[in-house]
């Protein structure tokens, strides 16, 4: 009677079991996107879907991942910490994420990294530049394929090096990702022009990031006795200051002038023949800094089904599920845990050029360009001419100083 | 002396923006009692219709005068068809309604212009900029500095002396009594309506060579519009004159004195008043 009645529960057992396995062979790999979908900052989610979904479309028409069909789902953390945290969650819980990628804000990356070790799901940064992510706050699940503040700044101050401005000044946005930009500027700057002077913190310009009216900042840098202005701001903020700037008469050509974001597209295009031309300005990525094939190409697809050329932004999700897709080549499985593994260490050509994801805090090392805004009739847009390049190992901060412990 | 001026007329321009803003704000909260939450996003559509114009006729003045009528149009059936039913019911409710118009009109902007920031230049006339002691100074900021009393007056005078100002005035004071000696109240909501929508799409079309153009543009200036109307006294006209003043000088003067508390000034000050004179420096004392 007992193996009578067993008999139909493990024939029903089977069944499930090698559908399971059938399932398995065929099932989609699952990418969760968290990126700024709405709100003033709406436009940096949208470029990242553009530059996710034509990497995903990419590795499909070649047969996807393993094999796989890759699979995109895209949740908006709207800026805010607990958001970002509750999307990811969603991610990683409901939608079967095998990995999530994005964060544009330092406070939502600052915030999901930790929670990152709760999921064990392996996180892509692909915007957030704040060094605590693959630094005080580094771990095993989480990784960062675009380049951070400190190699950025690390950029400017080599720059700022060069000029003849001593007394330097900032204007940014008035939380951590401008004062810590300030910070790092004045340290490795100190470093290279030890006769440097910088601005005490009650004479330098940090704006809410809700401002629009910049008037008074560029009065307070204008009237200060400082040579040289390190810019953080980015997105709108940037746009309203470079135009209110513009009308004071702040682009004089008296002032060495620093805008650590200013060859964002998205502010280009904004401003188009208002960015004023001569001036250093840096980014992510810039689709000109280089011509190899892998560049060229993603440049002319992206701007063939775009119509514009692909933002930092853009090229952070594109390289974040190539990155993805590597690694998974690399360890033939999508499984977690080995993707973690095989993301250590990887070293993979991207358009912005050959990165190298330290094992030690999981941060890229990536090449970095800088670049003087210039005008040319064949672009709609101020490009960068000259522009100056910088090796990702002579920007990178060797790991003893991220402060990073990986577990 | 030269910095002074300078904080002086930066104060002035940003103040008189607000006042703009503040000033339907308060219109429609003094005559109808509507906290209208959606106001922040009427003033970001005045700016997205004047950028409109821009690109189809290249003249920003077209903007500023084509575009807040329809703004205006377009308030008169929002409070038509989903204000009017909510009257006389709990104020949570309208609070709702404008707070829900106020997303929908924000991915709306998103839906129809995308979520790129969009630049609209000032007019030729205003591009330039004139001599400041050894600076110069934005034309069009002046043209804002000298704008924001024009307008004033000229509401000011409108409901002093105008029969449609004083019906306004009397509807705020006692709808009940309005009605019995036969102003015909709910045709009078819809105008105000409409005239505080209107107000506010200038105010964004204004806003437009001056900032950036995106959407929830008007989630920004919103709450800085509530501080100022909160601080001059809900529903005064005078006080949101004076409220934007006091911000917007609070603002310049702020960012070169007191950097790190600027952020916390108009909250501070906002406590204080509420401490001090709750009813706003201008309200009435009931």
């Amino acid at each position: 009677m007992k193996n009578k009645s067993l008999t139909p529960v493990l024939v029903l057992l089977v069944m499930v079991f090698s559908a399971g396995i059938g399932l398995a062979a065929d099932k989609p790999v699952k990418i969760g996107f968290a990126y700024i979908m709405s709100g003033p900052f709406a436009t940096y989610g949208q470029f990242a879907k553009q530059g996710a979904e034509l990497a995903i479309d990419e590795l499909n028409a070649k047969g996807g991942i393993l094999g796989r069909k890759v699979e995109s789902f895209f949740e908006d953390t709207a800026g805010k910490p607990d958001v970002g945290i509750r999307v990811i969650r969603k991610h990683v819980f409901e939608n079967g994420a095998d990995v999530v990628m994005g964060l544009d804000s330092s406070g939502v990356a600052a915030a999901v990294a930790p929670v990152m070790m709760e999921l064990k799901t392996p996180l892509l940064v692909t915007h957030a530049a704040t060094p605590d992510v693959t630094g005080s706050k580094c771990n095993r699940y989480t990784f960062r394929v675009s380049l951070n503040i400190n190699q950025n700044i690390a950029m400017a101050s080599a720059i700022a090096a060069d000029m003849k401005s001593k007394i330097w000044t900032t204007a940014g946005p008035d939380y951590s990702f401008g004062h810590q930009s300030w910070e790092y500027f004045q340290q490795y700057l100190a470093r290279k022009k030890p006769d440097a002077v910088f601005l005490p913190q009650a004479e330098v310009a940090f704006s809410p990031a809700a401002t629009t009216d910049f008037s008074s900042y560029i009065t307070k840098i204008m009237n200060s006795k400082a040579e040289g202005v390190l810019i953080s701001l980015w997105g709108g903020n940037l746009i309203d200051f470079v135009r209110q700037a513009a009308d004071m008469g702040f682009f004089d050509g008296k002032r060495d002038i620093l805008m650590t974001l200013g060859a964002a597209t998205e502010v280009l295009y904004a401003l188009k023949d208002k960015m004023p031309t001569g001036i250093w300005v840096g980014t992510r990525y810039w689709f000109l800094a280089n011509d190899t094939p892998v560049n060229q190409a993603f440049v002319e697809a992206f701007s063939k089904r775009y119509n514009v050329y692909p933002s930092y932004n853009a090229h952070g999700a594109y390289a974040a599920v190539k990155a993805y897709a590597a690694a998974a080549e690399k360890v033939k499985s999508v499984e977690k845990e080995k993707i973690v593994e095989g993301l250590r260490g990887l070293s993979l050509e991207l358009p912005v050029g050959k990165i190298t994801i330290r094992p030690e805090d999981h941060q890229a090392i990536t090449d970095g360009a800088w670049g003087v805004t210039a005008a040319d009739p064949n672009y709609p847009i101020r490009i960068l001419k000259p522009i100056r390049k910088f090796s990702g190992a002579e920007i990178t901060p060797p790991v003893a100083e991220t402060g990073c412990k990986m577990n | 002396m030269e910095a002074f001026f300078a904080n002086l007329l930066n104060g002035l321009s940003w103040g008189m923006l607000l006042f703009l803003i503040s000033m339907g704000l308060t219109t429609v909260f003094g005559v109808m009692g509507v906290l209208n939450f959606a106001h922040g996003s009427l003033f970001m559509l005045g700016a997205y219709l004047c950028l409109q114009f821009v690109r189809w006729t290249g003249s920003f003045w077209i903007g500023l005068i084509l575009g807040p009528p329809l703004v205006a149009a377009l308030s008169v059936l929002i409070e038509r068809f989903l204000l009017r039913p909510l009257y006389g019911r709990d104020v949570s409710l309208q609070l709702l309604l404008t707070f829900g118009l106020m997303l929908f009109l924000d991915d709306g902007v998103r839906l129809i212009w995308g979520a790129a920031y969009h630049v609209v230049n000032p007019p030729e006339v205003l591009s330039g900029s004139v001599a400041l002691f050894s600076r110069s100074y934005p034309l069009y900021r002046l043209f804002l500095v000298i704008l924001g009393p024009i307008v004033g007056i000229g509401l000011w005078a409108f409901f002093t002396y105008t029969l449609w100002g004083k019906l306004l005035r009397a509807a705020a004071t006692d709808r009940q009594m309005a009605e019995i000696v036969g102003v015909r109240v709910p045709v009078l909501f819809t105008a105000v309506f409409a005239f505080g929508a209107w107000l506010a799409a200038v105010g964004g079309a204004l806003a437009a060579p001056h900032q950036s153009v995106g959407p929830a543009m008007g989630e920004r200036i919103i709450i800085e519009s509530f501080i100022v109307v909160v601080i001059g006294g809900m529903g005064s006209f005078p006080g949101a004159f004076v409220g934007a003043l006091v911000l917007g000088l609070l603002h310049s003067f702020g960012t070169t004195f007191f950097p790190q508390l600027q952020m916390a000034l108009p909250y501070i000050l906002l406590a204080v008043i509420l401490l001090i004179r709750p009813r706003g420096l201008f309200g009435a004392e009931s």
